[in-house]
Order: C-alpha cells, then structure tokens, then sequence
C-alpha cells in the first residue's frame, strides 16, 4: 500500500531488553546462529535479521539487542519507539537485574503508550538453578501482574530460546492484524499523497 | 559453487567511521583467504577485516556516509546480500562528551569549497506565465508521476516537463488564461533578447575586462606549455594519484593510532569497570576481619565468574593475590569453624562460606594447595570433642571440689545441696544442649547441606554420638548409682568419685530423686531429636536402674519410719472386724500409702520412652518383693518390741485370786467393760491388756491386713507380691505364737500353782470322810480365776479366748491328774466330792477342752482310788445337778462362745 511496496515476507520487530550480563546478546546470538558465547562482551546496540518460518508461513524476525546499561540510556527511548515486541531479559541468578525488569517496563510503556505490547518476561540462566537468587513464583507474581507470559530459558542449553521469539512473534503478528481491521487503509493512503507534494514544489 | 554469502547480524548497528563491527550471517567464506571483499555503506573495509569463521568476520567501518548495506563477496560465493544495514553517523565530539570510539575531526563536506552555483535570474521565478496558481493546489491529478515518467516540474531542471508543469500548477486555470499566459511568456522572451543588446551596451567596460582577462589567461596557458609541456594534466593526475596514495597511508597510520588510543581508554575503562577486581584483595580481607564471611564468598566468587578465564596478565595477577588472601581467609576460617564453644548457626554459617570458598578454588593453583578438609565433618569432630572434654572436666571439677570440702568440714550443712546434684544438674545441662547441638549438625552434615567433596562417614558419626552418651551415662553412673557396684566401671573408666562420709552419703540419698528428674530432663530433649534407639537406649538403661534405686531408697526411708512406728502406738482399738486390733496396722498403711505415692510419682511411673520396672522375673520385681518384706517384718518387730518393752518397764500384775491371801482387786477400770479405753499414756494400760492387743494385731496382720497390704499393691499397678506377703505371714504367725505361749505361761502358772495349796488348805485329807453336797473351796477359786482370765481377753479380743484358754485348761486338767495320782486312798466321802470337783471343772471348761484335755480329766478322774460304786456315783450326780443349778451364772459365762 506504502509507496515501496513489501513484495518480501512480513518483517515483526523485536527488542531485547534488561540489565547488562543478563544473557540477551547470549539469546540472541543462540537463536540466530546456534551459538553460545561464554565471554562477556558489553553491547552497544546490535542489529539482526533472518527468515524464519512462523506456523507454516515465512516471517523475517529483525533482532534489536541493546545495551541495557545506564550510559546509553539517551538512546534508548528511540530504539524503543522501533521496537513491535519485546523480550524483557534478566537472570535468575541476580536479583538485581530482576528488580530492574521493572524499570525497563515502565520505560517501554512510557515510550509505547500501549498497555498490551506484545512483551515477554524471561528469566535467562536457568540451566544455573542452583544459584537461583530469585524464586519463580517471584517471578510469576511480576508477569501475573503485568499480565505478561513468563518464560525461563537458559541460552547455555538452548531451553526455551526458540520458544520466547517465535512467542513473541505470534503475539506481534495477531497484534499487526487487529490493528490492520482497526484503521482504514485508505487514510493512511491520503497522508501519503499529501506530503509527497509538499516535497514537490 | 557454494551459496552466495549473507549477512544477517551486525554488532553494532551503527556507529562513527572506524568503529569495529562485528558481521554475522551465513556462508561468509570457508577460510581466511576465501573473503575475497568486504563493504560496508559502500566503503571498503577488507584491509580491516579480520575473518574468524563462516559465520563471523570482525572489521572497521571506512569512511562512508548514511545507511548502507554489508556486502560479503568470496571466491567461492560471490558477491554476497545483506539483511542488515549498518548506518555510519558522525558525532560531534566536545571536550566534555565522553565517546567509546575514535571520531574523525575533518569534515569530509569541505570538499565542495570554491564551487558556487550562479543564480539564474529569469528562469527562477515562481511564476513563469504571470498567472496566480493560487487555488490550483487541491487538484493534483492522482497518478501523474504514472503519466510522465521521468520528469518533473522544476524549470531548473533537466528533466523539466511543461507537460507536468502545467497538470501540477495550472490543471484548474482556463483555456484563454493559459494563452495569455503564453503570450505573457513570448513577450517576456522578446524583451530578453532584446535585453541582451542594451546589456552588452551598458556593460561594455566590464565586457572589455572580461576579454582582457581572458587574453591573460590564454597568455598564461601558453607559457605553461611551454614549461610543462603540451599535456599539463598528467603531471596533476600524477599528483593527485601521490595524494591519494598518501592520504592512504595516513589513514592507515592514523588507523593505528587510533588503534592504540582505543586499546588505552579500554584499559582505562576496564579498570574503573574493575575497581572492584581491583580493590578486592583489600576487601576480602576487610570482611573477612569484620566476620561478613558471605560478602566474601559473594564477591570472590563475582571475580571469579567475571575474570577466571581471563587471559590480561594485570586481571590474572590481581586475581592471584586474590586468591592468596582467600587461602588465608580460609585458613582462619576454619580455625573458626572447629573453634568452640560456638553456636551451630555460627558454625553452619562459617562452614557454608568456606565449602564455597573451597570449592570455588579447587582447580587453581593456590587453591589445590589447601585441599582434603572437611570442614563440616572437622566441626563435628571439634564438637565431638569438645562435649568429651566438658563432660571430663565437668566430672573432675566438681568431683574434687568435694573430695576438698569434705576434708575441710566433716559436718556440712545438711541442708546445702549435695555437689553430686549439682555435678548431676550441670552434666545433664550440658548433654541436653550439646548433644542435640552435635547430632544437629551431624543432620546437616548428612542430609547434604554441609558435606563438602568428600563422602560423608556416617559409621563414624553414629560412634561419635554413642560414645558421648555412654561417656554422659559413665559419669551419671559414677555420680548417682552409689550402691551399685562401680568396681569394673571404675577400672575401665580409671574415673571415680571421691567417697565421702557416711552423713554425706546418707545426705546424698534424699537427692536421688532430684538427680533422676535432672536425667529425665535431659533424656527427654534427646527423644525429641530421634536419635537412634541405640543410644537411647543406653541411657533408659541407666534411667531404669536409678529408678529402681530410688525406689529403694525410698522404701529403705519407710523401712525406717516405720520401724519408729511404736510411738505411735496408742492402743486404741480401732479394727471393726477385728477387735482387739489397735490402730497401729492403718497407720502402717497410711506410710505405705504414702510411699507408694510418692515412689510412684518419683520413679515408678514410666516416662516417655522408659522401660516397666515390673516385668516378671526381673529385677525390679525382685527388689519390690524385697523391699515390701523388710518393710513388712520391720513392723512385725515394732510390734514385737511393744509387746515385750512391759518386761523391762513393769512387773506384770498377777491379778489371779489366791485363797492363800486376800483376792487380788479385779480391775474396775470402767472403760474394759466397755471394749475401748483411751490411754492417754502406756502406765495407763496393763501390760496384759498390751499383749492382748499385740496379739490381736498379729493375728489381724496375718488374717487379714497383710492380704490387704497385698491388694494395695494390686490397686498401684503392682504384680501381686505373692512371695512378700506370705513369708510375713509366716513370721507374723511365728511371732503371734511365741506371744500366745508367753501369755499363756504368764496367766496360767499363777493359776494353776494355786490349786494345791488350796486343794490341802486347813490340813485336808482325802481319806478322812468329810461334808460332802457342795463343790471344795479350790475349784471355786480355780472357776473364778478362769471367769477372771476369760473376761480379760473378751474384753479385748474375744477371738483369743479359744487359743489361750485352751492352754490353760489343758494345763489346769494336767495339774488334776497329777494331783490325784499323788492320792494313796479315798475315803467313802472323798471320793465322791473328787468326783464333783472334777466333773464339775471338765463339763465348765467343756468348750476349751481339747482332746489332750479330756484325756487328763479322765485320768484323773480315773485315779480315784477306789473307784466310786453306784451309790456314791448316783451321790455324785446328785450333788454335781445341784451345784450346776447353783453356779448356773459362772457357768453360763463359759458357754459364750467365741465369735
Ligand atoms: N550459564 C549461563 N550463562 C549465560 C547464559 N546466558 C548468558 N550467559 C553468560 O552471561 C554473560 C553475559 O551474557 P551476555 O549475553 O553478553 O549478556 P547481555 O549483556 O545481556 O547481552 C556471558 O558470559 C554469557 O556467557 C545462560 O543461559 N546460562
Ligand atoms: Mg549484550
């Protein structure tokens, strides 16, 4: 309908976010590649893209893993602003980084106005249970109350990784078509058309 | 050929010129020579590339502008796609803005300087037909790009459509306007060319300039000709191709540079990111003084996690000594751990960080050093210990103490308690709050909590724990069980308690109870703590055997009382069912009762987890059956000594009438008539009435109150002590008859002494003929002074009449036997009043003759000599109904007979 038309397959945006060391490049990079890395490399922002087949039908997932950490926090807002759905990380073996799941949210929600963006809460690390620090019905408790799913994955093993992304994308893709039957396609059109004369003259 | 390369993950996704990107995807050669091209933004970034895998190549960004795809191109894929875009922006750098990456600080838009666009002044205008375009703007056909493509509507441009033009800006203007419009446009035209004219004519001077300018120029041109030949141009693309060498190898200079610069600020960035590895060393060992063992394992492991595998030689070395200060903080550890006394939670606490702390080093150099402790298991064993050793010390401590003090005061006060009970109370305050301390810890050793890398030695533990208690129980033994043998206890043990005077010992028995209740409350902590029935049980053995001592004790103390029970005898007859039985038996039962009270509340009744005392064959049933014998015989003897204390304190009184002197005053006290009396004092009451009533009470022993005494037992719980109460019977039953045969000696010789003098009073003969119709004067006497001793014994207990006038009329027949033996002849007279004295006395006394009895009646009526013809036995019958008739009354007393 857009000027460039998207011959391609259908492209969901996901975010990773939650405190640095949680495991979100570590999940990512698993999902993408099959790949565990054990040394911690700080992340600024990363960007991925591939095709995955999505309940019978070729979807591209791009991956956006940032930073989570307080020195790029300026920037964040903006990433956010991109982001269709959001893998909200921390580890079960740190408290801290579970406490600061709540911040992340409040951020996503101040940034997306919207109560019910496709998120996930997961625990990451969870191959690590004997240094759980944060009890699971903690964790429950938080998703319950933001009516969220819960999921706990390890990217060591590779538990759960595939399980929270292609999640994640259902919850995108019925979200895109509720909103797609919401607003008319033809007023979109128009602001369109309206703007290319603008450039015109 | 293999697939063509695809980039599909990019780490970062953006960033200034030179920022090292780390590309991921698929197919990105099979080996480093395979990479064949890399551009990023279409700029070429292979000199920087470094490739590591198919699927991973680390390179730096060039110096490209805006957003760009990553192109991948190896020999054996070709030319590659890219699903990502890396976007290169330029940060604007400040002395204040901290940046992660190097900034390039020219501006590579200096390259456009000196050109300058001429303004075009006719062609620019916004209206080139004169007309207004106002209220043209809402009609813009909808697919114009469609219907002209390839153009547009900007004169300026080269692609200028008038077509376009006139849709976009005059689609609502009319026909004839547009003509105008056109005409407008030729005029406009005309006057510029004409325009042309009168401008060269107005600028002539300027235009004489330009020419002289441009004659300069040619001038100048050809001079450079001749200086550097027909083509100029090489020597400057020579130049400029130097430049660009240069330039190249600027960049890659600065590259270098920049490289450095980058590796310094992350090593300063590490370390302000690593303080904490870098301030750790010092830290550890200033939690470790402040007792924060858990922030130490916290943070050594933090380090660990975030550095172990490090290969930067400052982490590693920084690391080491971290690792030193863990071997010393391990090593205070565990003198902490196996220090005592201490609590278990302290202990716990302190054995958890250094099991982390362990196993967090096993592996490293340092730590392999320190290996093979147990920590949990050398805590048990130090507590092991140190019970053992409080108990020892505990023992000797106040074992000697005593044997001091009773050097030093022979008399003590009697009313301090006893050291034994003290060492008792304390020795059972330590087992209760040790023991279950050890075996708490031994719980957390075994169910995993505490166990370090090695196996745990449950055998061991399980010894430990019974050693503990055999040693508590060992010194509860030496300390409480006096009685018992301690030989073979003493010699394994090598341990003693002093022996103290007899008064102290003596003192200490009253305390047994106490002891035993201290033990209980022990015992009773470690049931609660399911401790194996093995060592249980080698403490309810113990407690069992104090029981039964105490109970000993406590029946040897009744023993005692009861043996003073003679002071409370009143001789007040108070049995119903068995007169002449004093009050003495209840009081006996009410001690009894007492005791067993308080046997049963102090040790009979079995506690939790205590054995029966009564099973049959053992041992207690043998030390009750004992006990109850002493008891029992202990009392037959009080009221033995009662019976013959009268021996020593009076002369009995032989109230039996003599015809020789003036009868002796029967007894008028008014209260024997009455079956009671009172005394208020033994002098009171005669020493026959007492031994009537010992009498009395021994046959009510063995009739009946022994028998009861048994059914107490019976109501207490206790088997019946069968064995007991028959063996006092037996001795009750011996006694009673020494005593009858002491009475009956004492009533009865008097009595029948009397009968010969009296029979030969005033000379009398047997041969001389004499009054006869009437009985003679000494069986009179000796029928009174039976009436005398018969009313004696009713008044007390009537059922002693038959047994002791039994006696006596067996002695008074014999007496008459003999003494008419001893008559040569009778005469005619004589031998009928013979005949009626006797006869009268047998047929009396015929409720108390007994077999031997009636024999010496019948002897000695036999002796009469000659034996009584017809005539004088039809006198003898006579007179013998007369002075029935007369005597009727005494008679009649006889008859009563006994109840
Ligand atoms: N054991 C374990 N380690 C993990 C897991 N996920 C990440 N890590 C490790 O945690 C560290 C930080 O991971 P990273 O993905 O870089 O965290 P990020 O900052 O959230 O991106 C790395 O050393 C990883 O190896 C996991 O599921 N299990
Ligand atoms: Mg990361």
């Amino acid at each position: 309908m857009s000027k460039k038309p998207t011959a391609g397959p259908a492209l969901h945006k996901v975010i990773m976010v939650g405190s640095g060391g949680v495991g979100k490049s570590a999940l990512t990079l698993q999902f993408m590649y099959d790949e565990f890395v054990e040394d911690y490399e700080p992340t600024k922002a990363d960007s991925y893209r591939k095709k995955v087949v999505l309940d019978g039908e070729e979807v591209q997932i791009d991956i956006l893993d940032t930073a989570g950490q307080e020195d790029y926090a300026a920037i964040r807002d903006n990433y956010f602003r991109s982001g269709e759905g959001f893998l909200c990380v921390f580890s079960i073996t740190d408290d801290e980084s579970f406490q600061a799941t709540q911040e992340f949210r409040e951020q996503i929600l101040r940034v997306k106005n919207d109560e019910s963006i496709p998120f996930l809460l997961v625990g990451n690390k969870c191959d690590l249970n004997d240094k759980r620090k944060v009890p699971l019905n903690e964790c429950q408790l938080r998703a319950q109350q933001w009516s969220v799913p819960y999921v706990e994955t390890s990217a060591k093993t590779r538990e759960n990784v595939d399980k929270v992304f292609f999640d994640l994308m259902r919850e995108i893709r019925s979200r895109k078509t509720e909103d797609s039957k919401a607003t008319s396609g033809r007023a979109k059109d128009r602001c369109k058309k309206r703007r290319l004369k603008c450039t015109l003259l | 050929m293999a697939p063509q390369p695809v980039v599909t993950g990019l780490s970062p996704k953006e960033g200034p010129p030179g920022t090292r990107v780390i590309i991921r995807g698929e197919f990105l050669g099979n080996r480093p020579q395979d990479l064949v091209g890399l551009k990023i933004c279409d700029s070429d970034c292979l000199l920087s590339a470094e490739w590591k895998s198919p699927n991973k190549i680390i390179a730096r960004t060039g110096p490209a502008r805006g957003k760009g795809d990553i192109i991948v191109t190896t020999v054996s894929g070709g030319v590659g796609t890219s699903t990502v875009q890396f976007r290169v922006y330029h940060e604007t750098i400040g002395p204040l803005k901290e940046s992660a990456v190097w900034i390039e600080e020219s501006s590579p838009q200096n390259f456009a300087w000196g050109r300058r666009t001429l303004t075009q002044s006719g062609l620019t205008q916004e209206d080139p037909l004169g007309l207004s375009i106002e209220g043209n703007e809402q009609k813009i056909p909808e697919d114009l790009r469609d219907l002209v493509p390839d153009a547009c509507g900007d004169l300026s441009q080269e692609n200028f459509s008038p077509a376009w033009f006139l849709l976009e800006n005059h689609s609502a203007t009319s026909f004839v306007d547009l003509k105008a419009g056109l005409s407008y446009l030729k005029r406009k035209v005309e006057s510029q060319k004409e325009g042309q004219l009168s401008f060269l004519k107005s600028n002539a001077g300027s235009v004489i300039d330009q020419l002289d300018t441009l004659m300069n120029i040619r001038d100048k041109l050809q001079e450079d000709t001749k200086l550097h030949g027909s083509e100029p141009l090489d020597v400057l693309e020579l130049s400029i191709k130097n430049s660009i060498i240069e330039s190249k190898k600027i960049f890659d200079d600065v590259l270098v540079r920049k490289e450095k610069a980058d590796s310094t600020r992350a090593v300063l960035f590490a370390l302000s990111r690593h303080k904490f590895l870098f301030c750790l060393p010092n830290a550890v060992d200033r939690l470790a003084e402040a007792g924060e063992y858990d922030k130490v394992v916290n943070d050594y492991s933090r380090a660990k996690n975030l550095f172990g595998k490090t290969e930067i030689p400052i982490f590693r070395k920084v690391l080491e000594e971290v690792d030193q200060r863990i071997m010393q903080i391990r090593k205070q550890l565990h003198e902490k751990v196996v220090k005592m006394p201490q609590r278990v939670e302290q202990q716990k606490k302190l054995i958890k960080a250094l099991t982390s702390l362990e196993v967090q080093q096993s592996g490293t150099l340092v730590g392999d050093k320190l290996r093979n402790i147990d920590p949990a298991w050398d805590a048990i064993e130090a507590r092991a210990k140190y019970l053992e050793t409080t108990l020892r010390h505990t023992f000797e401590q106040y074992a000697n103490r005593d044997a001091a003090t009773q050097d030093k005061l022979k008399n003590r006060d009697p009313n301090q308690t006893p050291s034994r009970v003290n060492f008792c109370e304390e020795i059972c305050d330590i087992a209760a709050s040790q023991l279950p301390d050890l075996w708490r810890l031994g719980q957390l050793y075994f169910t995993g909590e505490l166990r370090g890398q090695h196996d745990p030695k449950p055998g061991d533990f399980k010894r430990m724990i019974l050693n503990a208690i055999e040693k508590f129980c060992v010194y509860l033994r030496l300390t409480i069980l006096i009685a018992a043998d301690q030989r073979t206890l003493r010699q394994t043990t090598g341990l003693s308690w002093p022996i103290g005077s007899n008064t102290a010992t003596h003192q200490f028995l009253s305390w047994i109870p106490q002891c035993l209740r201290y033990t209980r409350i022990a015992y009773a902590t470690l049931i609660s703590l399911d401790l194996p029935s093995e060592a249980l049980d080698i403490i309810q053995k113990l407690i069992d055997e104090v029981r039964l001592f105490c109970f000993s004790i406590i029946f040897k103390r009744a023993t005692d009382r009861c043996k003073k029970l003679d002071a409370q005898e009143t001789w007040e007859m108070g049995v119903e069912d068995f007169p002449g039985a004093t009050l003495l038996p209840a009081a006996l039962e009410a001690l009894l009762v007492e005791t067993l009270d308080e046997v049963q509340s102090v040790c009979m009744q079995p506690e939790a987890r205590e054995g029966n005392l009564l099973e049959p064959q053992s041992d207690g049933q043998r030390e009750v059956s004992q006990r109850l014998q002493e008891f029992l015989s202990a009392f037959s003897r009080v009221i033995e000594e009662l019976a013959y204390q009268s021996h020593d304190e009076e002369t009995p009184t032989h109230n039996v009438s003599q015809l020789l002197g003036f009868p002796n005053a029967q007894h008028t006290d008014p209260n024997v008539s009455s079956g009671h009396f009172y005394a208020t004092g033994t002098s009171a009451v005669t020493w026959e009435q007492r031994m009537l009533c010992c009498l009395a009470n021994y046959a009510y022993c063995n009739k009946s109150f022994f028998p009861h005494i048994g059914e107490l037992f019976v109501k207490y719980g206790y088997p019946l002590p069968t064995l007991a109460i028959e063996t006092s019977r037996y001795t009750v039953n011996q006694l009673f008859t020494n005593l009858l045969e002491e009475y009956v000696e004492h009533k009865g010789d008097p009595l029948v002494g009397t009968i010969e003098p009296s029979m030969y009073l005033g000379r009398f003969q047997w041969d001389h003929e004499m009054e006869i119709g009437k009985l003679r004067p000494y069986a009179h006497e000796c029928c009174d002074n039976l009436v005398g001793v018969y009313s004696e014994i009713y008044t007390i207990s009537p059922a002693l009449l038959r047994p002791i006038l039994e006696s006596i009329v067996q002695t008074i027949s014999e007496e008459l036997a003999r003494l008419m033996s001893c008559v040569r002849r009778f005469s005619f007279t004589g031998a009928i009043q013979a005949n009626v004295d006797i006869r009268l006395l047998r047929d009396a006394l015929e409720n108390y003759v007994n077999e031997t009895a009636k024999n010496y009646f019948l002897e000695a009526l036999e002796a009469i000599n000659p034996p009584l013809n017809a005539e004088q036995k039809r006198k003898a019958d006579e007179i013998l109904g007369h002075v029935k008739h007369n005597m009727r009354l005494q008679l009649l007393c006889f008859g009563v007979k006994d109840l």
